[in-house]
């Protein structure tokens, strides 16, 4: 395609025109256009593998355009990599944070270009001075000298993007930044994006959340299969509107019906524990799961909640209390006495403990399941009786894959998830402790997964959900127990409470 | 008086291993761990010597053995971080190809096997201190001591102010934290990464003078006895913290010390030579485990 000679437009503060990636045979990015004007917040849309990251990457210098130009302040451009983009004024915070461990936060500002006097002494003084007039235009106020890993996550959200108005970035793209927070937290991160765009910046906003998007954005561009589908003004755009153009069809949500709980699979009672650095996190904690129930936990990061997956799993040890799993006491019992007892676990970590993604899909899918007599004689895999039961199995769960002998690592996020799904829920186990189950998986993954786990639910399964996405805890739950500081703040019935009600009590209001 | 020599001997074991601990610490903050400490000791000890020798000079020979620690280190740098090699087998690659150089280099030049001894080499100087000697325990602590001594100790709040307050520190930190970051902050890891081994080459190098022309007065191939090892051990103890690395530092020189005044008393001398690290393995074990039981009991 010859691109067209036009005239810089000034106004056009970051755009692509014509940007087109190949890895092998896969077009990441075809032909990608779009313009971010100048003080707006510009909302690129899409579900997994639509080619956002791609297109994130060529806008930082990170990766090259096989053709097509990135356009800067209206004119064509190519940064050398992400320093040269950040001394042209594009700068990025990352999906995982880009903040070093070991420093304080005021240390990762300055990181870089540090205020310093000839024998490099570092002036703190005056990277204070600046920090405070950073912290002032964002309307928060931090202590900056807090170690990085010891700092919310929200705040090292702040920090990552004070750190680019720090570097004179007036061009910010944010990676799917709510991912991480709460709700009152995306309230006031749409708030400090708004003010940063009245002053004149320019936001490239990346997500697949589209209420956050219908929130915050002037401009979408919906991407999908690394074409632009649209781009369109906010005033014309709807929910379900960018739901079909992401998915190309429209999603009946499913419905969950009404649940009809039995007799009790999980029994925690008095339950202690404390997290990996060996603080208190969960005290005293109860909690009971019954048949054909999902129990959700909500709580914002750091919580309880994951030590008290990680205690029901076994992945932690207890300090007191008892779990029982079909009325039998699991507590003392290895991971694998657990498992046979028929506890199944989605990891929230999928690359690190829900997957080995260097090894083929076909062991991935059998892993924990590789005593079963019928995959494994005498010690000695039964590679054709394999083959078949993970041929069915990821059939049902419609893995696209080009073989089972791929690396589980070259799928895609969403296919990933549902090779773990496949393998969690094969077998009928009783209790599944599902954490973040659909954590970076794209829409029509989520609603495969969703589908997945209320109809487990369904045949009598026990589910207990911890899940950061409040729509997918309201989406699912029969009941949510919201944990704040290692204790229950409340618990609220399906349909009885609003996502606002849940909110409040997640940050450690009391049930009224 | 016997225990004014022990603690005059332990200041002169701790300087090498806390010369070496410093440079490896400042490497392990920069990302790299050196596993190869030792080897650039020995091409520090053997350069050293000769230089010492040549020149009559002990400045000029600290130099020379700084430079030759500092080669051996720029090689093992560019080897892991622009030949992608792994530090841990490179750094054991050169332990044993440093060894074997030494010894060919020996034999093909002065025409000894393992030992060479030098005429007119320059010793480095003591440095008394006036009254301050003469007082019991605190004379040996302070005084008879070499320039080079004095710097090592030097060094460690130097590293302390180093690595918190200026530029580079910050950088040197960040690089090895988190690589990723830094680079697309638009630092250069790599380069921070290998200046940081040529360091750890710089200060092993001395270490290895400091017994050649310092210590002994004569080069042996077995000259450093493990000492870049000790030197890994006690930055990795102290967790990169310089006071604490230090700590563990003098730990091993009081306990070789100790060692060399056990020697001629009916214990067979190659058992009574391993105490020091044997004592340093005890040690280490045992704050961990009471660090470790410390912690469990916290609530």
């Amino acid at each position: 395609m010859q691109a067209a000679e036009e005239k810089p437009d000034p106004s056009i503060r970051l755009g692509a025109r014509g940007v087109t990636r190949r890895f092998g045979p896969v077009l990441a990015n075809d032909a990608i256009d779009f313009r971010a004007r100048r003080g707006t917040v510009h909302a690129i849309v899409g579900g997994n593998g639509a080619g956002k990251s791609t297109l994130m990457r060529i806008l930082q210098g990170v990766d090259r355009p096989d053709s097509g130009v990135i356009l800067l302040d209206g004119a064509p451009a190519s940064f050398a990599g992400p320093a040269e983009a950040f001394a042209r004024g594009v700068g990025m915070v990352h999906q995982e944070f880009m903040l070093a461990p070991g420093l304080t936060l005021i240390e990762n500002l300055i990181l870089a270009s540090e205020p310093a006097d000839g024998f490099g002494r570092i002036d703190r003084a005056a990277a204070l001075a600046k920090a405070r007039e950073l912290e002032a235009l964002a309307g928060v106020s931090l202590d900056w000298d807090t170690p990085v890993e010891d700092a919310p996550v929200h705040v090292r959200q702040i920090v990552e993007i004070l750190r680019l108005l720090y570097r004179g970035a007036d061009v910010l793209i944010l990676d799917e930044p709510t991912a991480v927070l709460a709700p009152a937290q995306v309230r006031e991160l749409i708030a400090l994006l708004r003010k940063l765009r009245d002053e004149g910046r320019t936001i490239l906003f990346i997500s697949h959340k589209l209420d956050e998007v219908l929130a915050v954005a002037d401009e979408i561009t919906v991407i999908r299969n690394g074409r632009v589908v649209d781009s369109l003004p906010r005033s014309s755009a709807s929910r379900e509107g960018l739901a079909e153009m992401m998915i190309g069809e429209v999603l009946a949500r499913p419905e969950p019906r009404a649940a009809t709980a039995g007799t009790p699979v999980l029994e925690v009672a008095g339950l202690s524990a404390r997290d990996l650095r060996g603080h208190a996190a969960l005290s005293g904690f109860d909690l009971t799961v019954r048949a054909g129930e999902i129990v959700g936990i909500a709580g914002v990061a750091g919580n309880g909640q994951d030590e008290i997956a990680a205690s029901v799993t076994g992945l932690c040890r207890i300090d007191a209390g008892t779990i029982r799993l079909a009325g039998a006491d699991i507590a003392g019992q290895t991971l694998a006495q657990r498992r046979s007892a028929g506890l199944a676990y989605l990891s929230p970590d999928r690359a690190a403990e829900g997957l080995c993604l260097a090894a083929p899909i076909a062991e991935n899918a059998i892993a924990g399941h590789h005593r079963r007599p019928d995959l494994c004689s005498r010690g000695v895999l039964r590679r054709k009786a394999i083959a078949r039961h993970v041929g069915d199995l990821l059939d049902r769960y419609s893995v696209k894959r080009a073989s089972d002998r791929q690396p589980a690592g070259s799928l895609s996020g969403g296919n990933q998830q549902r090779v773990v799904v496949a393998r969690e829920l094969d077998g009928d186990p009783k209790l599944l402790v599902a954490c973040q189950p659909t954590r970076g998986v794209d829409i029509r993954g989520i609603d495969f997964i969703h589908r997945c786990l209320l109809e487990y639910r369904d045949k009598g399964g026990a589910v207990l959900l911890v899940s950061e996405e409040l729509e997918e805890l309201v989406a699912l739950s029969d009941r949510i127990v919201v944990v704040y500081g290692g204790r229950i703040t409340g618990e609220v019935m399906r349909g009885s409470a609003g996502l606002e009600e849940i909110g409040r009590l997640m940050l450690g209001g009391r049930q009224g | 008086m016997m225990i004014d020599n022990v603690i005059h001997a332990a200041v002169v074991m701790t300087t090498p291993v806390l010369l070496a601990a410093l440079g490896g610490l400042i490497n392990r903050v920069g990302g790299l761990v050196n596993i190869g400490l030792d080897s650039m000791m020995l091409a520090g000890a053997l350069f050293g010597l000769i230089v010492a020798s040549m020149t009559g000079s002990w400045p000029v020979a600290l130099l020379a053995a700084a430079a030759a620690g500092g080669v051996v280190g720029l090689a093992m740098s560019l080897a892991v971080t622009r030949l992608q090699a792994n530090e841990i087998i490179v750094g054991l690659g050169f332990l044993v190809a440093v060894a074997g150089l030494v010894r060919f280099f020996l034999s093909s030049a002065y025409g000894s096997s393992g030992t060479l001894s030098l005429p007119d080499v320059a010793r480095l100087p003591r440095i008394d201190i006036p009254f301050v000697a003469d007082v019991p325990i605190l004379g040996a602590i302070l005084s008879g001591h070499d320039p080079l001594t004095w710097a090592a100790w030097a060094m460690v709040p130097i590293t302390v102010w180093f690595l918190a307050r200026t530029r580079l520190g910050l950088r040197l930190r960040a690089v090895g934290a988190a690589p990723q970051a830094a680079r697309a902050l638009g630092l250069n890891p790599l380069a921070l990464r290998d200046l940081s081994t040529v360091y750890a080459g710089v200060m092993s190098g001395l270490a290895g003078a400091y017994l050649s022309i310092g210590v002994v007065g004569i080069f042996n191939e077995g000259i450093t006895a493990g000492r870049g090892f000790i030197a890994l051990a006690a930055f990795y103890f102290g967790r990169n913290r310089p006071w604490a690395t230090a700590t563990c530092a003098l730990l091993f020189g009081f306990f070789d010390a100790f060692q060399i005044r056990m020697q001629g008393r009916g214990i067979p001398a190659e058992l009574v030579q391993t105490l020091p690290y044997v004592m340093v393995i005890v040690v280490l074990t045992a704050v961990a485990v009471a660090g470790r039981r410390a912690r469990a009991r916290r609530p």
